[in-house]
């Protein structure tokens, strides 16, 4: 029993002093301190930082301690005390990246890894079940056909364009699974999002629109996605969320190709396409390759059409311009959301 | 005579030390409740010292709870999981006044009637832990007839005092030392001495062991295992004591089945508390 | 009991067990253990959570049990914990914890 060993919780925005401890206590383990991260639980014995963890929404990050207190208690204390920390923030489903080495540490935390990027990362979850319960929804909903499309939009609003490649790739499959980004980190929320896309495919007949989720494009399993203004390319974060595609949804689905729409404008979507291809199709594994169809983009007036041209017009409230690039469904969601009396935000 | 030499502290929010504290023997185990655990875990520590508590490994040996003081939203809640878990004793912090016993044997009843348990079934002891305990010390001890034990807590009292501890005879800890040692004389039940807090000092720790002793406390709280057995052997008498208190004790023996009124040994007359103390060397031997 | 919200309670240590409670989108009781004696006390440890949760008339919910080396009376403490957190029960009804 060691009466001075503490835990407690510091929000790095707030306590410079506390940062800088742990920058040199992850910087003794070769990490970086990662700046979304909200708070860490550290461990101080007789005034030293020994031990440290940070919590960014679901996801555990900066996992480090001391090399003279590595033994099971500390540790085990330590992922304790991360957990709890997450559940009185409301984080009950977590996920951490994990140097393939370090596995079996964080397994005696209850952790259970989901894919692995090989000698790079292994992408790990708090549940030897939850997976697999989501596979199971999924597979509930498997359609029989020979070619099984899929599509993962955000649709940041869903305009002619997604339109577009949704309709190709239903037309050249039996059966296509569409799911829309449920993170709440665009402009538009993923409720409307998801109301906009569901409207605008409503009249096809061998779709399925499912909501996102922390498997597909998320926070938790492509943080890259979302720091585009950091234009930060995160190879190893797309290959993870390309991987959960091609070992887990694809097989529960039966999806055998994945549409996406050629990308010119936005550099972290187009090298994930890049990607896509690489982990989809080419690497060796033990399910059946995806094949990714790229579908180049529609275009209206010879420009290909994009949601970032449809925020910056709205920006300016030119409906009429808008009105060619996206649905009458989207055009009308936009108007009445958007009124041109007011004030520009 | 309940022997209560070694009180061992055990946070009720600990899973390894609740399964396997019994292992050490102490003369009574106390779940703590209070200041061990962190207030988000009080529910979760209850239910952990309810189930403990009626583990047959704790059968054999006398359990307390150390519950939450008055003074917070926790202690009926305490009480609840305690006295239904069928604790022996219920510990109360930062005892002030009798009327804070007074208050807590009216909840322990209620709670007794509520579960079927025998009223007046479970006891009570409450730790002094301020100026206000030292100096009420008489009332607390004589509050009730459930009453078994007082002990001090130093490390609260000393800060109400203005003062810290320090090495030698601890002049700090003098008068409240004696102040409850003569409340529970007074009122015949056990006392019990501070906590010593470094657990990696044995010559600090036996050293005030022994002046515990010799100003008459049954016992100490503790806050490790390995003070048990250091403890217990400050504490047993010397083979000299024993083999004199083996003579007193034939002597009172033959005086009775000769019907004498009067006990004595080496032609010097032999007093009931002589006898007793007797006893008591023997019982402490045996425990051994 | 009903299942209104997630929660958790106990830990990672020795000894111990980390159990999670959540409300289950079919209403059906899940209850799934890992454990590194899953072979000499998985069934025994399997018992004790159902017949915590019967207790409890826990009907539906998913539980996750990550077991430590817990002994019986901690399972029951730390099941009984994590439901009363996730039903967000004020008041205890103690004969059925025993």
């Amino acid at each position: 029993m060691n009466a001075t060993v503490e835990f407690y919780t510091v929000q790095p925005k707030d306590a410079p002093a506390e940062r800088e401890d742990i920058r040199r206590l992850l910087a003794a383990n070769d990490l970086e301190l990662d700046d979304q991260i909200e708070a860490f639980v550290v461990c101080r014995r007789e005034g030293r930082l020994v031990a440290c963890a940070g919590l960014d929404h679901a996801t555990i990050k900066c996992v480090a301690v001391a090399e003279d207190m590595r033994g099971e208690s500390l540790s085990l204390d330590l992922g304790s005390e991360v957990i709890h920390l997450a559940a009185a923030r409301g984080q009950f489903h977590l996920f951490l990246y994990s140097a393939p080495h370090n596995l079996p540490f964080f397994r005696g935390w209850g952790f259970y890894p989901l894919v692995e990027v090989p000698e790079r990362v292994v992408l790990m979850e708090n549940s030897p079940v939850a997976m697999e319960r989501y596979c199971d929804s999924l597979r509930a909903q498997r359609r029989p056909g020979q070619t099984i499309g899929g599509i993962v939009l955000n649709a940041n609003p869903f305009t002619l364009g997604h339109r577009y490649l949704v309709d190709q790739a239903a037309r050249a499959c039996d059966w296509l699974h569409v799911f829309v980004v449920k993170e709440d980190a665009s402009l538009f929320s993923y409720a409307d999002r998801y109301a906009l896309v569901a409207a605008g495919v409503k009249d096809i007949d061998n779709l399925t629109l499912y909501p996102g989720s922390d498997y597909i494009i998320s926070r938790a399993t492509f943080p890259g996605y979302f720091l585009k203004d950091k234009g930060i390319v995160e190879s190893s974060w797309a290959a993870v969320d390309l991987l959960l595609f091609r070992d887990y949804i694809a097989p529960a689905l039966g999806i055998d190709r994945r549409y996406v729409g050629s990308e010119p404008f936005d550099a972290v979507t187009n090298s994930y396409n890049v990607q896509m291809k690489h982990w989809l199709q080419q690497t060796p594994s033990g399910e059946r390759p995806v094949t990714v169809v790229e579908i180049p983009r529609a275009s209206s007036g010879g420009v290909a059409i994009s949601a970032t041209e449809v925020r910056r017009l709205l920006a300016q409230r030119d409906f009429g311009r808008i009105a060619a690039l996206v649905p009458a469904t989207t055009l009308q969601f936009l108007e009445s959301k958007f009124p041109v009396n007011h004030t520009v935000q | 005579m309940k022997l209560r030499r070694s009180m061992l502290f055990v946070p009720g929010d600990n899973a390894a030390m609740l399964s396997t504290s019994f292992v050490y023997k102490p003369d009574s185990v106390m779940f703590d409740l209070e200041d061990a655990v962190a207030a988000r875990e009080k529910d979760s520590a209850r239910l952990m010292v309810y189930q403990a508590l009626q583990h047959p490994a704790y059968r054999d040996i006398e359990t307390v709870v150390r519950i939450n003081g008055v003074d917070t939203e926790f202690w009926q809640k305490d009480l609840e999981a305690a006295v239904r878990g069928g604790v022996d004793i219920v510990r109360l912090p930062k005892t002030e006044k009798a009327q804070d016993i007074q208050e807590l044997e009216a909840h322990v009843a209620r709670i007794e009637k509520a579960c079927g348990r025998p009223v007046g079934d479970t006891k009570l002891m409450a730790a002094v832990e301020s100026a206000s305990g030292v100096v009420n010390a008489v009332s607390i001890a004589t509050a009730s007839p459930r009453m078994v034990a007082i002990a001090m807590a130093g490390f609260d009292y000393l800060v109400d005092m203005h003062t810290r501890r320090s090495t030698g005879w601890e002049p700090e800890l003098f008068y409240a030392r004696a102040a409850v040692l003569h409340a529970a004389r007074a009122a015949h039940i056990d006392a019990f001495d501070v906590v010593y807090g470094n657990v990696n000092d044995d010559e600090g720790f036996l050293r005030e062991v022994n002046i515990a002793k010799q100003l008459g406390f049954n016992g100490k709280s503790l806050i490790h295992p390995k003070q048990i057995d250091l403890l217990h052997k400050a504490y047993a008498p010397t083979e000299e004591e024993v083999s004199r208190a083996k003579r007193v004790l034939a002597a009172a023996e033959e005086a009775h089945r000769k019907g004498l009124g009067v006990v004595s040994l080496d032609g010097k007359m032999i007093d009931p508390p002589v006898i007793h103390e007797a006893e008591m060397a023997l019982q402490l031997a045996e425990a051994m | 009991m009903k299942v209104t919200k997630e929660a958790i309670a106990g830990t990672l240590e020795s000894s111990d067990l980390l159990v999670k409670v959540a409300p289950s989108a079919r209403g059906t009781r899940d209850i799934v253990i890992r454990s590194e004696v899953i072979k000499q006390f998985g069934k025994q440890i399997k018992h004790v959570v159902t017949d915590t949760l019967d207790k409890l008339s826990v009907s539906g919910g998913s539980i996750v049990v990550e077991d430590k080396g817990a002994l019986d009376c901690v399972i029951r403490a730390r099941v009984q914990a994590a439901v009363l957190r996730a039903c967000e029960c004020k008041e205890l009804e103690w004969e059925h914890l025993s």
